[in-house]
């Protein structure tokens, strides 16, 4: 999934936030959600070190190309997220 | 017999006491009243549920202190030891909380149950409580009439305390008058008679009225208008404590063993306490009269000594029951044994946990867990696996391939059995649930298990029509269309284990987008089947009928990899609302799936690569 589909389904989401409709994500929130993909990595890397067959291997590959690119976008949502916050903190 | 005999008995007695004595209209309206009261209370305390007093009884399980301390507390706020008990067996029947902190608890409201007749004796008897009945019962309906829940339960309660006053002046009145007209204390009677025939109306009496409240109201009420003697008080009191063990034992017949326990350690407590109380019954009143002397309460205030007495007896039945509170349990343990595992039976939603919004939500959640470990186990043996060996696997594939021999059970008998009559019951359970006033995020919560559920059955029936295909090419090597059922069978394996892992994994640690991964294996291998079926019938390694039965079932197979993988993610979804936002934002849509990477390598096409 490119971070153009996410995109959509952020502008979706602000959408819903204004009418009230969705709770208030914060940096925080993603961080959280960062954090156990993170925990996913590190336990396939582990997987990785003690898998001997091939077809393990690859798939054990697989799987973190999958995360890696679910971090990405967890990532950019922090971002995205993290100045959204900014903009609306009252300034001064 | 007695059941049948129980409301003529009342009726008539009611009649007879009408046609005696018009006062006795007004002793008997007060009752009513004030039971009346006790209900709207309930009801009021009921709308509050779902925040607060559940959040507290949760947090009532930590120590024995702590769900004593709970039991005093919240029985002096709501008045009702009764309403406490109910709670306690819905919260212990949903796995909420332990046996332990239900017994503490219930020690607990004993204690907080006696505030009512220091209420009544210290406050009720002496102001004019009517004058404050009134006003409250006109604003309460004001509020009882608005849209917030919050708003309706202060109606509820104010109208319940307002009906309390009411009940308990009109019991004064007639109590007053009654007295000019006929002298009840000419039926006193003194020993051990008057002390053994006094318990057993009193515990009557409770029964009846199903309140000790009430019936300590009419003790004291009777007692400060002179129609009983201290002395049948005081043994009134003590019948009382015994009588309003019905409550539990009612609400312990729709409950399960574990609130039946709870009923039982309520009777027994009742019952020791007010052996203890009259076997003690001297040196009880002496020590009430040094208590009355030390606190001022003048000689001849019986109400309030009375209220002394209630305490007292309540008190010393806790300290009494406290060191020996272990050995309760293993009693209770030993009386109403765990009853067998009956896969077939749902565990959580038994009538008990209805009325609570916490309860409800925790027992739908567990019972569709409960749905899924069986449907796991039907899964894993409709494919000839099993269970241990599969989450033991280092080697899923190779686990799977080892896994010949057919386990000879009736799948269909089976699905009947521990899948059907479990997701009956859920759906049983959303419905009445639904039909009720539960909040809307309660609801929305509920509504969602029951979808999971309906994603699990249909994963099994999937797996249902696999089997004897998956069997047939499986029991013995068959060349390629063994390999390839050995890879459907490998992949729906790998599912299982997967959400093994969520499932076992810190819930402050997981997240449903683990299983990303697996959408998108699966999506790639179900759109490679047909080029692989393709290529090996121009190879003629598979013949065309296999090829049909292997389309066909792997149709089947990848449905239930998608309802599993759909189930688990939506049992697993976040908590926290901007949680789930984020969760969602971040996770794949279904027609992304197939455009994501290929998975490069599965088992099913190792030998077979297109």
């Amino acid at each position: 999934m490119g971070l153009k589909s996410i995109a959509e389904k952020l502008d979706k989401y602000f959408g819903r936030l204004e009418s009230g409709k969705a709770a208030k994500i914060k940096p925080s929130h993603v961080a959280k959600v960062i954090a156990k993909l993170h925990a996913k990595q590190n336990e396939l890397l582990e997987e990785l070190r003690d898998a001997d067959k091939p077809s393990k291997k690859t798939r054990i590959e697989s799987k973190l190309v999958t995360v890696a690119g679910q971090i990405e976008r967890a990532e950019w949502l922090q971002e995205k997220i993290s100045a959204e916050d900014a903009s609306a903190a009252p300034s001064g | 017999m007695l059941k049948r005999l129980f409301l003529p008995s009342i009726l008539l007695v009611l009649a007879f006491g009408f046609w005696a004595s018009s006062d006795f209209q007004d002793i008997a309206a007060g009752v009513a009243i004030f039971l009346f009261g006790m209900l709207m209370l309930e009801d009021g305390f009921k709308l509050f549920s779902g925040g607060f007093l559940e959040r507290a009884l949760e947090k009532a399980t930590g120590s024995i202190s702590k769900s004593l301390g709970f039991g005093i507390l919240a029985t002096t706020i709501m008045q009702s030891s009764s309403l406490v008990s109910v709670i306690t067996i819905s919260f212990l029947s949903a796995g909420l909380i332990s046996l332990l902190a239900g017994v503490g608890i219930i020690f607990g409201a004993n204690i907080g149950t006696t505030t009512g007749a220091w209420l009544v004796a210290g406050f009720g008897l002496k102001v004019k409580i009517s004058t404050y009945a009134l006003p409250m019962l006109a604003v309460s309906i004001v509020l009882v009439f608005q849209k917030s829940k919050y708003l309706r339960g202060t109606g509820y309660v104010l109208a319940g305390l307002g009906f309390l006053f009411l009940g308990i002046h009109h019991m004064k009145e007639g109590f007053e008058a009654f007295k000019d007209q006929f002298d009840l204390t000419r039926f006193a009677m003194t020993g051990l008679a008057g002390l053994i025939v006094y318990t057993l109306v009193g515990a009557a009496a409770t029964v009846v009225m199903q309140s000790s409240h009430a019936t300590m109201v009419l003790i004291i009420t009777a007692l400060s208008a002179q129609q009983i003697s201290y002395e049948n008080a005081l043994a009134l009191a003590i019948g009382a404590n015994i009588g309003t063990t019905i409550t539990a034992i009612i609400g312990a017949f729709t409950s399960n063993f574990q609130g039946k326990r709870l009923a039982l350690a309520h009777l027994i407590f009742n019952l020791v306490t007010a052996g203890a109380a009259l076997v003690f019954i001297s040196p009880i009143r002496d020590m009430v009269e040094n208590i009355s002397w030390l606190v001022g309460i003048p000689e001849s205030d019986y109400a309030l000594k009375l209220a002394v007495f209630h305490t007292v007896f309540n008190m010393l039945g806790v300290a009494l029951m406290l060191p020996l509170i272990h050995k309760l349990i293993a009693l209770l343990e030993h009386v109403i044994v765990q009853p067998a595992e009956d896969l077939s039976q749902p565990k959580y939603l038994s009538e008990a946990v209805d009325e609570f919004p916490q309860t409800i939500r925790v027992a739908m959640r567990q019972e569709v867990h409960h749905l899924y470990e069986n449907a796991v186990e039907l899964i894993a043996h409709g494919l000839n696996l099993h269970r241990d060996d599969l989450f033991a696997s280092r080697d899923v594939a190779a686990t799977v391939a080892n896994s010949r021999r057919q386990i000879d059970f009736d799948i269909d008998e089976r699905y009947e059995l521990r899948i059907k009559t479990l997701y009956s019951a859920i759906v049983e359970f959303a419905t009445r649930i639904g039909a009720t006033d539960v909040p809307a995020d309660v609801m929305e919560e509920i509504y969602s298990m029951r979808d999971i559920a309906e994603r699990i059955v249909r994963a099994v029936k999937a797996v249902k029509h696999l089997r004897r295909n998956a069997t047939r090419y499986t029991e013995y090597a068959q060349g390629d269309i063994t390999e390839l059922y050995n890879g459907l069978r490998t992949e729906i394996a790998r599912i299982l284990v997967e959400i093994r892992k969520l499932e076992l994994a810190d819930p402050e640690d997981r997240s449903s987008l683990w299983l990303d991964q697996e959408r998108i294996t699966v999506e790639n291998n179900a759109k490679s089947t047909n080029g692989i079926i393709e290529s090996l019938i121009r190879e003629r390694k598979v013949n065309a009928t296999m090829a049909t039965s292997f389309l066909n079932d792997s149709n089947y197979a990848y449905s239930a990899m998608r309802e599993l993988l759909s189930a688990a993610r939506a049992y697993y979804i976040e908590s926290e609302d901007a949680m789930i936002e984020v969760e969602r934002i971040l996770a794949l849509e279904d027609d992304e799936l197939g455009e994501l990477i290929p998975d490069p390598v599965s088992d099913r096409l190792e030998s077979h690569p297109q």
